[in-house]
């Protein structure tokens, strides 16, 4: 809301400066944006008075004129204005002065003749778009005086955002009553009586309301022998300051008193208005209405409509019809100021995206009690500006009185929610400075004023005793601790896991990514995840972000691209976050009667290697990362959350992960990893290979609670290792062997692990080397039983998988 | 020549040879040559049995004398030269030389406001609780005092999945889900990420929340202040100036924005001179919204009108970028490397 101080000041004597309201105001929970000075570019202009004016001895159309601009002597000024004259008040830019498109004037000499400024029009002053001669100022302009200040500009304009609930604010008459209360100032209101057209008889409009729910106002009054004409010109600026173009006397009446009082009007050509009738009601389903801005538009039934004795000529509260439309050749006007109900307004607004000045009022709540006041004073200023004649009479239907809310109010209990002592008489006279009539007694019982819809529970009451009181005056206290025993021993919250998780990753060396959680179908499309299941965005902003992810990898895999863009070698990410999935029966069986979402959300970990192992070269080699790197920090994390070593399964015909191991833990899958198929990772200009893990943190932070840590006790006697080399074929797999060892039991082998793979360069044969370690529970080995127990392992590696040790 | 001069002789050239003796090989050479078994030791003694048996013990005395005295002499040259290659060893070292370094891994910024901050909410006794990000329409707007076609909901741009199920909006759905399952007193702190239908500048269709709730029979306004104040000054440090600003949100009443005294010109409003960009000259910087909670919302969740209490809820990003003096809000979700690894 654009709030000019010159304006305010006409219905408050605020003394001070815009900064100073505001502050103010902005304590006052109406935040200023900004200061905008809509004239500061013409600052500088001064008053002058053209004492002598004759032609240009040199020139057909050139003037020389003797200007007194308030200085000691007069100014020589060559003007080509045709309406220059002697006697004029004119504005005039002296050298030195740079007029709003930039220029700079300057001593200048035109055909021979000295010219120690510019007598200015008002499309050079960037007022409006007049060039046609100079500007003429009122005869008791002050030469020498300010332009702004002559013609009482609109100089400082206060941007202020208001919040949805503050609908009186949203005019220059509801921020005069804040301000006024903020600096203890009366409101005056110069009331602007209408005259009406005594000579003719009344001219009624006949209101049929079909809804009083909908529609609890409406009134109108009708003004003939139209003669559009530009308006004064201090209206026209002051709509200027405000960013609002003026038009004609009749739509800058509108939008004048829209702004000063907060009421929207609108003005129908009577005359088009067939059967000379107002209805409203709602519109017919698929019923076709052409707006004022020519588009046609499809209406339903909860759409509320003006309408005359045959058609819709408006939508109620949003937007006139083409078919009633003010044109310059229309003779007579029915304007119209009504109240109806926020809510449908809203809807058809937000329905046909069609938002305006009017439906935003609307939608928030109108001082019903002013409505045919501001109907009144609109038409008072039409006629005053030449604009028409006021018939006689107003036209009006009031189904729906407004019936002021009385609250109870109990000045302890505000007390007590704002943890401070106020002072009787304050809330008192805080209450009645808001307009609020106080009926005090055990109980107060206070009535809101019609301009305060937002007034109708005690907790509001309380909050503008606060507001006035100063939220930023109540002193800070610690609460006392507020715990339930009742939660003692209860499970928490997955964050804490979540963020070990976390600082695992971290510690690990990896480097934590955030991701948006939508992605574009194509992205799902791309990986060959399946489309069954995914959970669209109705309305995205965007293609590529119209579905909710199923797998961590799209992001990552983004994320990747955007790093390879600037040129990193080796990439190493984590990232911990929801995937979604639809799920119809997620909530079926909600605890306590919760609402559905259809949707399963499923945390997961997500880890993306790729490139260089390390970051800096010397002293460690220039390698790239591989499925060795990827599965030892698979191994670690399950290690880190205490869970044994899963099972790992080939899987043959993941999407895009190829090869894909799969890790099973307790029967089921607790994640996925393997290299991103080339093909694939190369539309994320990969050039070497992607590894990416994903895992199932719910499921892993399930187990992990359920896994609990118990102590070994330490071996006491020393271990004795024997090696084992196997040679066999490719097919033979690590797990073959390691599981076979497990299978035997032998008592006295304590463990297996791999400690070297050979491959020689002819042949297809591989040489693994084992390193079996033996130990017995309570005494020493010796040598040669362990040579045996090691004898008995290689036979049985020769005899139950053919390979030669 | 008697043994006993031969033992001696055997003394002297043997430091004469380990003064030549420079490498393991040479010093083991020297070993064979003079104690190994048919070294000259050896030879020597084995010409004893010619002796005298009188003369025997004398000349085998010396014979061992002799031995420990070569051994002394061997260990005493080993050290040396042992001395000798440590010196030159350490002549080579070059501590410049870059470590083995590990890998380096970084927690993202937002990760590190969040825990920071409900580190401190936790210290004060609040408890973490989480909820949903596809949220019922319900949760995240009806239950918080903003019906259907309420002007409100313009404050928040919604995506929508479906007409009764969105993305939640803000962390606030968590307050409702918390009321509903628990009974007062409770206090508890939301992290999470929320989505807005508003991509610019300065908007990000997803971001972070941490949202804050406790309700109890006397809970006010000034212990809001109180523990807001203890919060912000946790973060930005024990000077920090707090400044509450009225406000709407329909789920608390009063409602109040919550400003802190800028960090970057220390609340001046102007920097060098110029006005600070951080805070544009005003000296203060928004932070978070609060208020106490709305009764409707308490009638929602059908908490008797006994008890009171305060919801806060704060942008981490804001947070953050204020904090590391971040001046792009994109770069949080671009994660480009050499961003992440700042935030180690």
């Amino acid at each position: 809301m654009l709030l000019s101080l010159s304006w305010l000041c006409e219905f408050t004597p605020y003394e001070g400066n815009a900064e100073a309201l505001g502050d103010r105001l902005t304590m006052l929970g109406l935040e200023l944006e900004n200061i905008l000075r809509p004239y500061a570019a013409i600052s500088a202009i001064v008053v002058g008075e053209v004492t002598a004016c004759v032609k240009h001895p040199e020139s057909d159309h050139l003037h020389l004129c003797k200007v007194n601009a308030g200085q000691e002597y007069l100014l020589d000024i060559v003007c080509g204005a045709p309406n220059v004259a002697a006697g004029q008040k004119v504005p005039v830019a002296l050298v030195g002065t740079r007029l709003p498109d930039g220029t700079v004037i300057r001593k200048a000499k035109l055909r021979g003749a000295p010219s120690f400024g510019m007598i200015c029009s008002e499309r050079e002053l960037g007022m409006t778009e007049d060039h046609s001669g100079i500007m003429v100022l009122p005869e008791d302009a002050l030469p020498g005086a300010r332009l702004v200040d002559t013609l009482d500009l609109d100089t400082e304009v206060l941007d202020i955002s208001i919040t949805p609930n503050r609908s009186d604010c949203l005019s220059v008459l509801g921020l005069a009553r804040e301000t006024a209360n903020a600096f203890h100032l009366p409101v005056t209101i110069q009331e602007l009586p209408v005259t009406e057209d005594k000579t003719r008889p009344e001219a009624l409009v006949p209101i049929d309301i079909e809804n009083a729910d909908l529609c609890r106002l409406y009134s109108g009054r009708v003004i003939a022998d139209i003669r559009a004409a530009p308006s004064p010109p201090r209206v026209r600026r002051r709509l200027h300051a405000m960013g609002v173009r003026p038009i004609s006397n009749i739509v800058d009446v509108t939008n004048y008193i829209l702004l000063e009082c907060g009421q929207p009007l609108h003005a129908f050509d009577l005359d088009k208005l067939r059967g000379g009738r107002i209805a409203v009601r709602t519109a017919q389903n698929n019923e076709k209405f052409t707006t004022l801005d020519g588009q046609e538009r499809a209406l339903t039934n909860r759409d509320l409509c003006i309408c005359d004795a045959e058609r819709i000529v408006g939508l109620a509260g949003v937007m006139g019809g083409l078919n009633t439309e003010i044109t310059q050749t229309s003779r007579n006007v029915f304007l119209e100021s009504a109240v109806f109900k926020p809510e449908s307004i809203r809807k058809t607004s937000r329905r046909l995206g069609l938002s305006s000045e009017a439906s935003c009022r609307f939608e928030r709540g109108i001082d019903q009690r002013r409505t045919v006041w501001a109907l009144d004073r609109a038409c008072a200023m039409m006629a005053a500006f030449g604009g028409g004649v006021v018939r006689r009479g107003l036209s009006r239907a009031e189904p729906k009185p407004f019936a002021p809310v009385a609250v109870a109010f109990r000045p302890e209990k505000a007390d007590a929610l704002l943890g401070v002592t106020l002072n009787r008489e304050f809330c008192e006279a805080t209450l009645t400075r808001l307009g609020c009539v106080v009926n005090k007694g055990s109980v107060w019982r206070v009535t809101q004023p019609s301009w305060r819809p937002d007034l109708t529970r005690e907790a509001d009451l309380i909050e503008e005793v606060g507001r006035m009181h100063g939220l930023d005056a109540i002193p800070p206290v610690l609460p006392p601790m507020c715990k339930s025993l009742d939660r003692a021993g209860q499970s928490r919250s997955d964050y804490f896991f979540l963020s070990r998780v976390k600082h695992w990753g971290a510690g690990l060396g990896l480097n934590e990514a955030v991701n948006y959680s939508f992605v574009g179908h194509k992205d799902l499309d791309h990986l060959g995840l399946p489309r069954q299941g995914r959970i669209s965005i109705v309305n995205p902003l965007s293609a590529e972000q119209d579905v909710l992810r199923t797998s961590l990898a799209p992001g990552l895999l983004q994320s990747l691209r955007n790093n390879l863009a600037q040129g990193a070698q080796g990439l190493r990410l984590f990232e911990l976050a929801h995937i979604f999935e639809e799920h119809a029966d997620a909530d079926v069986a909600p605890a306590q009667g919760q609402l559905p979402t259809a949707a399963r959300e499923t945390g997961m970990l997500g880890i993306l290697l790729y490139g260089a192992r390390y970051d800096v070269a010397w002293p460690h080699a220039e390698e790239d990362m591989d499925y060795a790197d990827i599965k030892g920090i698979a191994e670690h994390l399950l290690n880190f959350l205490h869970l044994p070593a899963p099972g790992w399964e080939t899987v043959n015909n993941h999407p895009w992960l190829l090869p894909c191991v799969e890790m099973r833990l307790a029967g089921r899958t607790v994640g996925c990893m393997g290299r991103v198929k080339s093909a694939l990772a190369d539309a994320f200009h990969a050039r070497k290979g992607v590894w990416l893990a994903e895992f199932n943190l719910d499921a892993l932070c399930a187990m992990h609670d359920m896994a609990c840590v118990r102590f070994t006790p330490l071996p006491v006697y020393p271990p004795v290792r024997r090696d084992i080399t196997v040679i066999a074929g490719p097919t033979l797999r690590v797990s073959h062997v390691l599981d076979h060892m497990a299978k035997l039991a032998l008592p006295l082998l304590a463990e297996a692990l791999l400690a070297d793979v050979f491959e020689p360069q002819e042949g297809a044969e591989r040489h693994l080397t084992f390193r079996l370690t033996f130990r017995h529970p309570s005494r020493t080995l010796k040598d040669a039983e362990v040579d045996k127990e090691r004898e008995k392992v290689a036979q049985s590696l020769v005899e139950a998988l053919g390979v030669r040790v | 020549m008697d043994l006993v001069t031969a033992l001696e002789n055997l003394l002297v050239e043997l430091e004469a040879g380990l003064q030549k003796a420079f490498s393991p090989e040479d010093m083991e050479a020297l070993r064979v040559d003079v104690l190994g078994r048919k070294g000259r030791l050896a030879q020597i003694m084995s010409r004893l049995p010619s002796l005298a048996p009188a003369d025997r013990p004398a000349v085998g005395q010396a014979a061992n004398s002799v031995k420990e005295r070569c051994n002394a002499l061997f260990k005493a040259r080993r050290r040396a030269l042992l001395l000798q290659s440590e010196a030159v060893a350490l002549q080579r070292f070059d501590p410049s030389l870059p470590g083995r370094a590990p890998w380096r891994g970084s927690l993202h910024p937002t990760t590190l406001v969040t825990e920071e901050v409900c580190g401190i909410f936790t210290e004060m006794g609040f408890e973490v609780a989480s909820g949903p990000e596809v949220e019922n329409d319900y949760y995240n707007f009806e239950a918080l005092n903003m019906p259907p076609d309420h002007p409100a909901r313009d404050m928040q741009d919604t995506l929508y999945i479906s007409d009764k199920v969105l993305l939640r909006t803000h962390t606030s759905p968590v307050q409702v889900r918390s009321m509903l399952t628990r009974t007062p007193p409770l206090a508890v702190i939301v992290p999470g990420k929320v989505y807005r239908r508003d991509s610019d500048l300065t908007h990000t269709p997803m971001f972070h929340q941490i949202e804050g709730l406790m309700v109890g029979e006397s809970v006010t306004m000034a212990h809001l202040r109180g523990t807001l104040t203890a919060f912000v000054r946790g973060v930005f440090g024990a000077g920090t100036e707090v400044r509450f600003r009225p406000s709407f949100f329909p789920f608390t009443e009063p409602s109040a924005e919550v400003d802190i005294s800028c960090c970057m010109c220390g609340g001046r409003g102007d920097h060098k001179d110029e006005p600070c960009r951080v805070c544009k000259g005003t000296g203060w910087v928004e932070i978070l919204g609060c208020g106490m909670i709305d009764p409707e919302v308490f009638a929602a969740v059908k908490y008797s009108d006994a008890v009171s209490g305060f919801a806060f809820g704060l942008g981490v990003e804001r947070v953050a970028m204020l904090k590391y003096g971040i001046g792009d809000l994109r770069m949080f979700f671009e994660n480009d490397a050499r961003f992440l690894r700042q935030f180690a």
